[in-house]
């Protein structure tokens, strides 16, 4: 285990039930401070509900959670206002304007980040005058992301924060976030988009109905996934040769072309292929998409019919 | 027991540049200076503030005024063809005096209903209301208590209604000067005041439901339910021939029964529907401290 001083979130074997319904069941988790951290998982998976045990809405049914070195019920609102948040969904109604709402959420942290608005605004193009209920959805979440980040918190608590910003705000967003975090913020993300925290996020967990089924440096997942190798060759060839080489599986034959899944070093399909002529070759990094789809569809009766994995995301 | 919940507070200065990361705060304390949660509200609803004080100001003077007309032989000889029971429970009993009718018509029937109206709507909303519909979650998260969210909420509750009282109140009073009616100012205020009480305790059991419940629903039924029966007791007690044990069931009947116009404030009426709004807020505070929110 490292050392407490080191640990921004930890949960231990942290349940939570709605009911009959247990949507959160024994959470193990240990975000590092000055990290990025991916939190990966279907709709309905149960990160929202982890997020918002993290933030002192809910209470625990089992088990233990800890931010910043408290729990969040003892922590209360001095450990909330170090913490910058961004809800799902945001809902804002009443007839204040962006202005007048990020104000007074900086008036709730006791002031901190109120001079960041105005920079903030500008940068990701959000006319502050205008009332929030009229904003579209892009706009609200300019709204969202401005609260979450203006006082500079020590740690992000982000649900699917990228959800409705177009792609070159997505940009902004993300290099928003390397900026806190190399002020010496920790960042815990949320997303059913793996394509939207593998850009960013050094360790990843993957939630499917309340469990924690894979948690891991992106790099491991990456490695993981492997590579999809087409090779096509001038004449037909006999597959076997290549469905026993190390590190290669999922061979297919197609005529003169051989597809295979390689995870590993790519030393012996070359030297294997190198006997036949080679016309044709691509080797392409297998999306995280995949990986993450791996483990939702095996095995695939169990999904339920709310759980949906988004792939394409961009 | 509002009073006493007020907690030791850390108040950042908000000028200057903000360091890179936030000073660790004092835990479990709140961030945010006492009122912050309270004069957003205000703010937000200033508007419909207003004007529900212009149009239950006008109502009210415009009954008042009618004295003039229903003070006369007409009157009475209508009345005498009612039945006593009816007559009674409209309180049309003492509407040849000035104080009786401006019991049996503002004080004991519109001012009532429309400042129940307004508390009951409000009263589910400021709480519970957005509570549902999310736009608290931003104000929960932040560096406020539960329960200062919930006390800066039931106080703006409070002082709109005060504030609707007050209209009401001036409302009848440039009238009762005008027309040079036998009320004494002294009487008024006791009446606008027993009128807020009366329309507080039904508000808080509105907020109170909301609160514990989290549903706007449930603290609109609560609240309604609540109003209503308060009102058909009342009304009963007046017509049956032994209603004491319904007048003492009824908030409504607490309210008026002392007659504040002319005796001024009727401690135990008073103090009873004070106890309804405060047994409410406790109850609300202590629930809303530890479900779970925004379920």
């Amino acid at each position: 285990m490292t050392a407490s001083n080191d640990v921004v979130i930890r949960t231990d074997a942290l349940v939570k039930d709605y009911g009959s319904i247990r949507a959160l069941d024994g959470v193990d988790i240990e975000v590092r401070r000055g990290e990025v951290f991916g939190f990966l998982g279907p709709n309905g998976a149960g990160k929202s509900t982890m997020i918002r045990v993290l933030l002192d809405q809910l209470r625990p049914t089992a088990g233990h959670a800890e931010v910043l070195g408290e729990t969040p019920r003892e922590g209360g609102p001095g450990l909330r206002a170090r913490i910058g948040y961004l809800p799902g969904e945001l809902a804002m109604s009443g007839r204040a304007t962006s202005q007048e709402l990020l104000e007074h959420q900086a008036g709730l942290r006791g002031g901190a980040g109120r001079d960041r608005i105005a920079p903030l605004a500008e940068r990701f193009g959000l006319e502050l005058s205008r009332p929030v209920r009229a904003l579209s959805k892009g706009n609200r979440q300019k709204v969202g992301v401005l609260q979450a980040f203006m006082h500079r918190p020590e740690l992000l608590i982000l649900d699917e924060p990228t959800s409705g910003l177009d792609p070159l705000l997505q940009h902004e967003f993300l290099a928003l976030v390397r900026e806190a975090q190399a002020g010496g913020a920790t960042v815990f993300m949320s997303s059913h988009v793996l394509s939207e925290v593998e850009e960013i996020a050094e360790r990843v967990a993957i939630i499917r109905q309340g469990r924690i089924v894979d948690l891991d440096e992106v790099a491991t997942l990456r490695h993981h996934a492997g590579q999809r190798v087409t090779l096509t060759f001038a004449a037909p060839i006999d597959a076997a040769g290549f469905r026993s080489l190390p590190g290669v599986e999922d061979v297919e034959v197609e005529g003169t072309t051989v597809r295979c899944l390689l995870r590993g070093e790519p030393d012996a399909l070359l030297k294997a292929a190198a006997a036949h002529h080679v016309v044709r070759w691509s080797a392409e990094d297998r999306e995280l998409e995949d990986l993450f789809l791996d483990h939702y569809r095996v095995p695939a009766e169990e999904l339920r019919a709310d759980e949906e994995v988004t792939v394409d995301g961009r | 027991m509002v009073a006493e919940r007020h907690e030791p507070m850390t108040t950042p200065s908000a000028s200057g540049p903000s360091p890179s990361v936030v000073a660790p705060a004092a835990s479990s304390t709140d961030v945010a200076t006492s009122g912050k949660v309270l004069s957003w509200v205000l703010r937000q609803s200033r508007r419909a503030l207003v004007l529900w004080a212009v149009a239950v100001a006008a109502v009210s003077a415009m009954y008042a005024s009618f004295y003039t007309v229903m003070d006369g032989p007409e009157m009475s000889a209508m009345i005498e063809g009612m039945p006593e029971g009816l007559v009674a429970a409209l309180g049309y009993d003492r509407i040849g005096t000035p104080a009786g009718y401006l019991e049996s018509t503002v004080y004991g029937l519109l001012g009532p209903i429309l400042l129940m109206v307004f508390g009951i709507t409000l009263g589910a909303r400021v709480l519970a209301g957005v509570e549902e519909d999310g736009s608290l979650e931003l104000e929960l998260t932040s560096g406020v208590s539960r329960r200062r969210v919930l006390v800066e909420r039931y106080v703006a509750l409070v002082l709109q209604l005060a504030a609707l009282t007050v209209a009401v109140s001036v409302a009848i009073m440039v009238i009762v000067a005008g027309i040079d009616m036998e009320v004494s100012f002294g009487g008024l205020a006791a009446a606008g005041l027993g009128m807020l009480l009366f329309t507080l305790a039904v508000a808080s059991v509105a907020f109170a439901a909301g609160a514990v419940t989290g549903r706007r629903a449930v603290g609109l039924a609560a609240g309604a339910g609540v109003g209503v029966l308060a009102f058909i007791a009342d009304a009963f007690a007046g017509m049956l021939d032994d209603g004491r044990w319904l007048e003492a069931l009824s908030p409504f009947s607490w309210y008026l029964m002392g007659d504040p116009l002319v005796e001024g404030v009727h401690v135990a009426g008073f103090g009873g529907l004070l106890a309804v709004s405060v047994v409410a807020l406790a109850i609300a505070v202590t629930v809303f401290d530890r479900r779970d929110l925004g379920v």
